[in-house]
């Protein structure tokens, strides 16, 4: 089966061990968002990712990309020598997001920069008329972030009703708890006081989440669409849910053969 | 220069329906004409700038020429980094203009004055950079700026200084045009936007110096400025802008690899504004009035 998570996260841990990278807590927290968007929703007409019809992800927290990728394995736009080299010198897909990457929309890692561009092809696709819609995905953490606020408002105030932004509510940022270093209070009703159609959803529940987002778009006309998902940062691997110390951490041979065995079930 | 500015904006609007017109809620009065002929391609983004260059972004992206607007000291400065990553990086051509820089809001405080923007901005890759001196070179930059399909930061200085030409320059990308041509050369003068008015006229009260424009900080001709500190004894830039990486450092650069001359910056120093004034006053206080830059400009030659 296609965009199977569990297959998802196999692949960024063996993409993080090859490379011995970081971020591997807040790319599982999106693993189910992601495998519902690309099984279910985006179209990407003969599954090209310059199509000019394609519906538009954008991946706003770029710390998350190695999720991303490993959807982008599933659809073959990748290949296995980009993960086995992943971190190489003189290869192409970087530890953030880079738009110069077939399917990649943005640069990212410089938080807050995603949900406005994608504001920018909404509207650009409502003024040309042409259907597509666009799905932002921002981390709790980045919604710290100014711009977040101001295209949230050009977003209302534009009724671009073909833009959804996903937030993973997964509690934590780079340095700690969200509820430690900014209070973020209720997001679903901070968007909703913004003219939003907001919920929130369980982020793991992949049945929840496909019906949550179909639900939004058949909603309001002329509102924008927020889907609010409460996720567990490095989900999948038990020793790392929860645990924010793998925003950093890098696998060495021990946790890589826990990691996998506890994704396979198995009690580490 | 301002009504040269909305006529140049009205014919490329009405030449191209996909050109828009973003502001972040400032122009008063200049986007009347604009919003008169070109009703559905003017967005005024409100007080968000950063998300406005995003919000540009998308929509090049989605195969429209964006123009945004802003007062130079939020455009560029405030959204560098939504103009590094969010278009120059991805080669969008969207055209920033910077209006107010230097010293205009003169009597507004250091909030609304920009003498950075220059250096900040060229550093970007993929990124242009004009300045034009007055209404022509503006209506010429704009033109090209948009034939370049590519991310341009046009910079707007004071605009009512007077023209430093008598028609539409015949300006090629990079080239410094001659505004003043002395008979036998022993100096150069290069100036850019606003200063260059004041340059003609300190040349004016001397002998054998040329005086140049420079509407393009970048990319800019180098062999060109090579030529002109080659065959002068001494060169004087002058810029309303920080000495620190705009014009004066440009053409230090090019010099010191290839054409070594002496250099005089008369620019902008390592200070803010420290009063509220007429553009006049601004100016004197930054040493950047005629008399004081006239009295510099004698000195420093007469050490030749």
């Amino acid at each position: 089966m296609k965009f199977d998570p569990k297959k998802l996260r196999k692949t960024v841990l063996d993409m993080a061990y090859a490379g011995s990278t970081v971020h591997i807590g807040c790319a599982f927290s999106i693993i189910e968002l992601l495998s519902v968007l690309y099984k279910n929703h985006l179209r990407y007409p003969n599954n090209d990712p310059f199509n000019k019809d394609r519906d538009y992800f954008l991946l706003s927290k770029g710390h998350g990309v190695m999720a991303q990728y490993a959807c982008m394995r599933e659809l073959g736009w990748l290949c296995d020598d980009d993960f086995l080299n992943y971190f190489s010198n003189g290869s192409d897909l970087k530890g953030l997001s880079d738009s110069r990457i077939p399917g990649i929309e943005v640069t990212s890692g410089s938080l807050g920069h995603g949900f406005s561009v994608g504001a920018g092809l909404a509207m650009g696709a409502k003024l040309h008329k042409t259907g597509q819609k666009t799905y932002v995905l921002v981390g709790d953490g980045e919604i710290n972030e100014g711009p977040i606020w101001e295209g949230a408002l050009f977003a209302a105030h534009h009724e671009l009703d073909n833009f959804m932004v996903i937030v993973d509510e997964n509690g934590f940022q780079a340095m700690g708890s969200t509820r430690d270093i900014m209070e973020l209070g209720s997001i679903q009703s901070k968007f909703e006081s913004f003219g939003f159609d907001a919920i929130t959803v369980d982020g793991h529940d992949e049945m929840a989440i496909n019906k949550a987002i179909i639900g939004l778009w058949k909603g309001n006309k002329k509102t924008p669409k927020a889907l609010i998902a409460k996720t567990v940062k490095g989900k999948g691997v038990d020793f790392m849910e929860h645990d924010n110390s793998w925003h950093y951490t890098r696998l060495n041979q021990e946790s890589y053969k826990q990691a996998i065995l506890s994704i396979n079930g198995g009690n580490t | 220069m301002r009504s040269a500015l909305s006529d140049a904006l009205v014919s490329l609007g009405k030449k191209n329906p996909n050109i828009l017109l973003l502001t972040g809620d400032h122009g008063y009065a200049l986007f009347d004409d604009f919003r008169r002929e070109c009703p559905k391609q003017y967005i005024n983004a409100g007080i968000a700038e950063q998300n406005m260059v995003g919000v540009a972004a998308g929509l090049a992206r989605s195969g429209f020429r964006p123009i945004v607007y802003g007062l130079s000291a939020f455009i560029p400065i405030r959204v560098l980094e939504q103009i590094k990553l969010d278009v120059a990086h991805d080669h969008l051509p969207i055209i920033f203009i910077g209006d107010g820089a230097g010293f205009v809001y003169s009597h507004l405080g250091t909030s609304h004055q920009s003498t950075e923007d220059i250096a900040c901005s060229r550093s970007i890759p993929n990124l242009s950079v004009y300045s034009p001196a007055d209404r022509f070179e503006l209506t010429q930059c704009l033109t090209m700026a948009y034939k370049d399909n590519s991310a341009v930061y046009l910079r707007i200085g004071k605009a009512d200084r007077g023209d430093v030409h008598q028609s539409l320059p015949n300006i090629k990308s990079g080239r410094l045009i001659k505004v003043k041509t002395a008979k036998k050369i022993k100096y150069s003068f290069i100036a850019t936007g606003s200063m260059v008015r004041t340059a003609i006229d300190v040349a004016d009260k001397l002998h054998d110096i040329d005086v140049w424009s420079a509407p393009f900080i970048k990319p800019i001709d180098r062999s060109m400025v090579e030529k002109i500190c080659h065959n002068s004894e001494a060169v004087v830039v002058f810029e309303e802008h920080s000495k620190f990486g705009g014009l004066g450092s440009l053409i230090a650069e090019i010099a010191s690899e290839s054409s070594p001359v002496k250099i005089l910056y008369v620019a902008v120093n390592n200070r803010f504004s420290q009063k509220c004034g007429t553009y006049e006053y601004l100016l004197q206080e930054h040493g950047l009035d005629f008399s004081t830059v006239y009295k510099k400009v004698c000195n420093f030659l007469k050490s030749m």
